[in-house]
């Protein structure tokens, strides 16, 4: 009936063993997961800047995405106001808004290209090379590695052309560079598991999206937090501390649990 | 040197597959708490809530002329409640998958729960939607519990399309439901816990009326405990409808594939 508990564990060796070599043993620091995940970052980073696939979608996705939004809005006015239920009235495209927009076109932009760093490996036949040369906890720590470069590459370029675009202001340069860093974190921590489920689960781009954006909605709420605060006037530094460090924090949790079940994702 | 053989591991690895115990389980045990009896107990404390919500508790004040809306708290406060809960004990069968006993009949459990909570998330959303309608004027008012439990809904919705899409192995679509489960167990606990108490967005819906003594009135009381009652009465009541259901699909799979 059931299979021994550690079947899933043993897998990388029972492999190794038929094919006659040594399996690798892994510890964090002294050879092991960080030097692997290093290597696999090397070596993904080398066959993007060769055939520049993901950053394609990604930018492209991005800046097209940023034009309509420009046009979309190009007429509405810092001045126009909303009164929501509770009685308050607030600007209808205040910075808040402009940062939400920012997000969602970001999201979708990292949804349109990061399936790609594993379906790329499901498609080439390299995923069998990759599970017995490194332990899945390096894969992961690689992928996300290579997934957080590619989100903060596209975040700088797109950002300043959207602040100039919309007009939006930035609060304190530090605390927004914070926020943008903490957001392209849990973004991508969120990308990677998915884009491993959606890729093992033989499914497209529509899979992946929708397995994976309601997840996001969480997280943009947080984002939507944390920059209502950025934007606020002398805000207490204990409210900055709370609301990007909450931010921060989604974002941990989701890379720590990704972590913990990525072995189950990658081992079969 | 040795050679890779990529064909040889994935041929050995088919093989395993087709003998596990997915095809071997010819119907799960149905939990002990089952029968007319449980049933009959289960519909008579849901018809006496049915009765109370109408004829026992009183209008209560502040609730439009009639005071008649508040009567949906003892339909919509239970659903909300077990869809959360659901999802939770979905989650633990994921858990119990991955760590402890990786078996098709904890897999089936897990996705049931999960289906169950679709359900109930449908209901209390529904619920909700017409009291708003009938007390804020509108029936959708973006409060952030509205917005949780849609999100929820899309939480399930996802978990099931997850689960539709895998066909080819049952031991791939378990490993991966229950992974997907454990990561959205992050926003789905940020939804109940976090997001309705963020102080950026005003809540329409009363916090810890509940837990407080002076919460609810004496008649409210009678049919509201009751009615948590029953409504976990259902659910298990449901559970065993599912499993039941489950067991016949799998006895007449098996029937076709003996014939």
């Amino acid at each position: 009936m059931g299979r021994p508990a550690h079947r899933i564990e043993s897998r990388r060796v029972i492999e190794a063993k038929e094919l006659e070599i040594a399996p690798k043993t892994h510890n964090f620091f002294s050879h092991g997961i960080l030097a692997e995940a290093v290597s696999l970052l090397k070596k993904d980073l080398l066959a993007e800047i060769r055939t520049r696939v993901a950053i394609c979608a990604v930018g492209v996705f991005a800046f097209s995405a940023l034009l309509l939004i420009g046009l979309a809005t190009a007429s509405l006015k810092d001045t126009q106001t909303i009164s929501t239920l509770s009685g308050i009235s607030r600007p209808a495209w205040d910075a808040t808004s402009k940062m939400s927009l920012l997000w969602v076109l970001l999201c979708f932009a990292a949804f349109a290209g990061l399936a790609h760093t594993f379906v790329h490996e499901e498609e080439a036949g390299t995923v069998l090379a990759l599970r017995m040369n490194a332990a899945p906890e390096s894969i992961y720590f690689g992928k996300f590695a290579f997934n957080m470069i590619l989100l903060s590459g596209v975040a700088v370029c797109v950002t300043p052309v959207y602040v100039l675009l919309t007009q939006m202001p930035t609060g304190s340069i530090g605390l927004f560079v914070l926020l943008m860093g903490s957001g392209c974190f849990g973004l991508a921590g969120t990308a990677t598991i998915i884009g491993a489920i959606a890729a093992k689960a033989g499914g497209s781009g529509a899979l992946f999206g929708a397995i994976g954006l309601p997840l996001l909605v969480v997280f943009l709420m947080l984002l939507m937090n944390a920059s209502s605060t950025l934007f606020t006037v002398d805000a207490a530094p204990v409210r900055c501390v709370r609301d990007i460090g909450g931010l921060l924090s989604y974002g941990i949790l989701i890379a720590a649990v990704s972590v913990l079940t990525f072995k189950f994702v990658w081992e079969d | 040197m040795p050679t890779l053989q990529p064909d040889k591991i994935i041929s050995k690895n088919l093989s395993e597959k087709n003998g596990s115990d997915y095809e071997s389980i010819k119907s799960l045990p149905v939990p002990p708490l089952q029968g007319a009896a449980w049933k009959w107990s289960c519909g008579l404390l849901m018809a006496y809530v049915i009765y109370g919500a109408f004829f026992i508790a009183n209008g209560a004040v502040g609730f439009g002329k009639t005071g008649n809306p508040a009567r949906i708290v003892f339909f919509h406060v239970p659903s909300a409640i077990l869809s959360s809960v659901c999802y939770v004990i979905g989650t633990i069968y994921a858990v119990s998958y991955l760590w402890k006993s990786p078996k098709a009949e904890i897999d089936i459990r897990s996705s049931i729960a999960m289906e169950l909570g679709f359900v109930f998330c449908i209901l209390a959303t529904v619920t909700g939607s017409i009291f708003a309608g009938a007390q804020w004027g509108s029936f959708w008012n973006w409060d952030p519990r509205e917005i949780s439990i849609v999100i929820m809904l899309l939480l399930y919705a996802s978990y099931l399309v997850l689960r539709g899409a895998i066909t080819d192995d049952w031991e791939k679509r378990a490993r991966l439901c229950a992974v997907y489960a454990i990561v959205a167990l992050i926003p789905a606990q940020f939804l109940i816990w976090v997001v309705p108490r963020i102080p950026a967005v005003a809540s329409l819906h009363p916090t810890n009326v509940l837990v407080k003594p002076s919460g609810t009135s004496m008649s409210y009381k009678e049919v509201l405990y009751p009615a948590f009652i029953a409504f976990t009465m259902l659910y298990i009541w449901m559970t065993q409808l599912r499993i039941r259901a489950w067991n016949l699909t799998q006895s007449s799979i098996s029937r076709k594939a003996r014939a």
